[in-house]
């Protein structure tokens, strides 16, 4: 009898070859080196950064979260080093052999292509993802995310802007996300992650106010992940290039099903902070599932959801 | 050097009332636990039993770490808490020998005064937590003054601990029930005047911090003060417990802090 090969974890998200399918969500991860205490970076397949802006921003004042059940609505709004710094100070601190998607952000559409632009040539940037979808920034987002001519006009011009892989990251507050992710498509966009934060709100009942400064914020955590879940699987069947599945996974099983229902990757996102070894756990977790399960490659699970009557 | 932080399960050794509201909660974690500085902190799970995941509530709660000792290996570490929420709550139902996962020790805790320098201690309410390993250590190299408020003496957490160290001890409470009637800060501004100071160092509700700095700046004293907040990670990344510096932009409690010199802070902007 003979030992039982590891399973290859191996995935390519449209055109990012990762070591294993587990990424960490943008605005959950820092800019790598914060959760460098807690794990081996190149044990995950790699890791989105907080999202850039061409000039640093401050973000919101506090309070800027709030607690909800299996969840939290967070209104930061964007706070980041701008992408100068980010080249200049965070990547050279990103140890070797980790990918990094750079999450990329703007007011408009002309300032997003601008970062993108920026980050050409800069080591270890694998991808660019670009976030459409921020529901809390009255200054803009919103609107690229939620309206299928402003989302094709952003993705068209970023499309231009950089050679790099290029993921769209969708909202999901709209009525028919796989006609976003169709308009991502058909401008050339190299695949989808899906989903962002849901728009939510919270009350105190103490002071009659919103519970965060900003008003409305952006609901996260296992709480979205069964929405999120359907999201991606209509995603997967409107679309020819890959998913990229986000929202509230905190588990291997939580992972799987979303590569089932035809994700090539996933992002771990609340889950960091409750548990800063989440994603390493998600790996060893999908290691085991495939040992148990006789999987060779975990790309045999993608998409293999059998859904009754389809 | 600043230790590095872990993720590690902690076994519950006891968790009692200490009076009022107030809980203290001994972990044992068998090794590896680092050295902290005075004023860490560490993030807990209240609603996670060992290994079994409950999401309800999500976020771990940040907690100064009040003392450490250790056998061998083994650290005992003990956290004072109030019951406050759902999330302190499900941490008083903790029983003896259950598991609890945390993260820590986190943040930059406090500088240790000079030797032969005056220091002065002011925690109020739940802040005196943060204060009693500064306390001891201090005292081993400068001459401490503690000043503890609380609503009554039944609120006052860790006064005999206090009392065992080589400090000298003041209580204010406002109902009088323990020590002087009034508030803490007013024992802060009578010590001043009486002996003077080096430096003062306070933890306790935003209001008497923002007067204690205030007392400090007008004698002309340096003045840390140790901040709590909402925060969802306690290790930077979700940009949750941010607080307004004194010039542009903000400062996380969790990483920049929680230990900061009030002069570097907005203190209309303080949650």
């Amino acid at each position: 009898m003979t030992a039982p090969e590891a399973p290859d974890l191996s995935t390519n998200l449209g055109g990012i070859q990762l070591r294993n399918p587990v990424l960490t969500a943008s605005g959950t991860f820092g800019y790598g080196t914060e959760l460098a205490p807690f794990m081996d970076l190149r044990r995950i397949g790699g890791f989105v950064a907080k999202s850039l802006t061409l000039e640093p921003r401050h973000g919101n004042p506090p309070p800027r979260i709030v607690e909800t059940p299996a969840g939290m609505l967070n209104a930061i709004s964007l706070e980041n080093v701008g992408v100068q710094a980010f080249i200049e100070e965070k990547l050279p601190e990103i140890p070797e052999g980790v990918p990094v998607i750079a999450s990329v952000f703007g007011t408009e559409i002309e300032l997003y292509a601008e970062v993108c632009k920026r980050l050409a040539g800069a080591p270890k940037v694998v991808g660019i993802e670009v976030n459409a979808s921020c529901p809390h920034v009255k200054s803009g987002g919103a609107e690229f995310g939620q309206d299928p001519v402003l989302l094709a006009r952003l993705a068209r011009a970023v499309r231009r802007a950089t050679s790099l892989p290029l993921l769209v990251k969708l909202s999901p507050n709209v009525t028919d996300i796989a006609e976003m992710a169709r308009v991502c498509e058909g401008e050339g966009a190299d695949g989808i992650s899906a989903i962002n934060t849901l728009r939510a709100l919270v009350v105190d009942v103490e002071t009659r106010r919103p519970s965060l400064s900003n008003g409305l914020g952006g609901l996260s955590g296992p709480a979205i992940r069964p929405v999120a879940l359907r999201m991606v699987w209509q995603c997967a069947r409107a679309v020819g290039i890959p998913v990229c599945g986000i929202g509230g996974i905190c588990t291997a099983e939580d992972a799987i099903q979303f590569l089932l229902c035809g994700a090539v990757a996933i992002q771990v996102g609340t889950a960091n902070f409750l548990n800063p070894m989440a994603a390493v756990e998600v790996v060893e977790g999908i290691e085991g599932y495939c040992a148990r399960h006789g999987v060779e490659r975990v790309s045999e699970l993608i998409g293999a959801v059998e859904f009754p009557g389809l | 050097m600043r230790a590095t932080p872990l993720r590690v399960d902690a076994e519950v050794i006891s968790n009692a009332a200490e009076g009022g509201a107030s809980r203290r909660l001994v972990l044992r974690i068998a090794e590896g636990w680092p050295e902290s500085e005075p004023g860490q902190f560490l993030m807990l799970s209240p609603g996670t039993r060992g290994r079994v995941q409950r999401y309800d509530p999500l976020l771990p709660r940040p907690m100064a770490i009040y003392r450490t000792r250790r056998m061998g290996g083994e650290a005992a570490i003990e956290v004072l808490y109030k019951v406050v929420g759902r999330g302190t709550a499900l941490l008083a139902d903790a029983r003896s020998g259950d598991a609890v996962s945390l993260v820590g020790p986190l943040g930059r805790g406090f500088p240790e005064p000079a030797p032969g320098e005056r220091a002065l201690l002011v925690g109020g309410g739940t802040g005196i937590a943060s204060l009693f390993e500064l306390a001891r250590r201090s005292s081993r190299r400068a001459r401490v003054s503690v000043l503890l408020g609380a609503r009554s003496a039944a609120e006052l957490m860790g006064r005999a601990d206090f009392e065992s160290l080589e400090v000298e001890l003041q209580v204010a409470t406002d109902d009088g029930s323990d020590g002087a009637p009034g508030l803490v800060t007013d024992l802060l501004e009578r010590e001043i005047a009486r002996e003077g100071a080096s430096r003062v160092y306070a933890c306790g509700p935003t209001p008497m911090m923002r007067r204690a700095a205030e007392i400090a700046r007008k004698a002309g004293l340096p003045c840390l003060v140790s901040l709590e907040n909402r925060m969802a990670c306690g290790f930077g990344v979700c940009l949750g417990c941010a607080v307004p510096r004194s010039g542009e932009g903000y400062h996380l409690v969790c990483c920049d802090g929680p230990v900061f010199e009030a002069s570097d802070l907005s203190w209309e902007g303080l949650p």
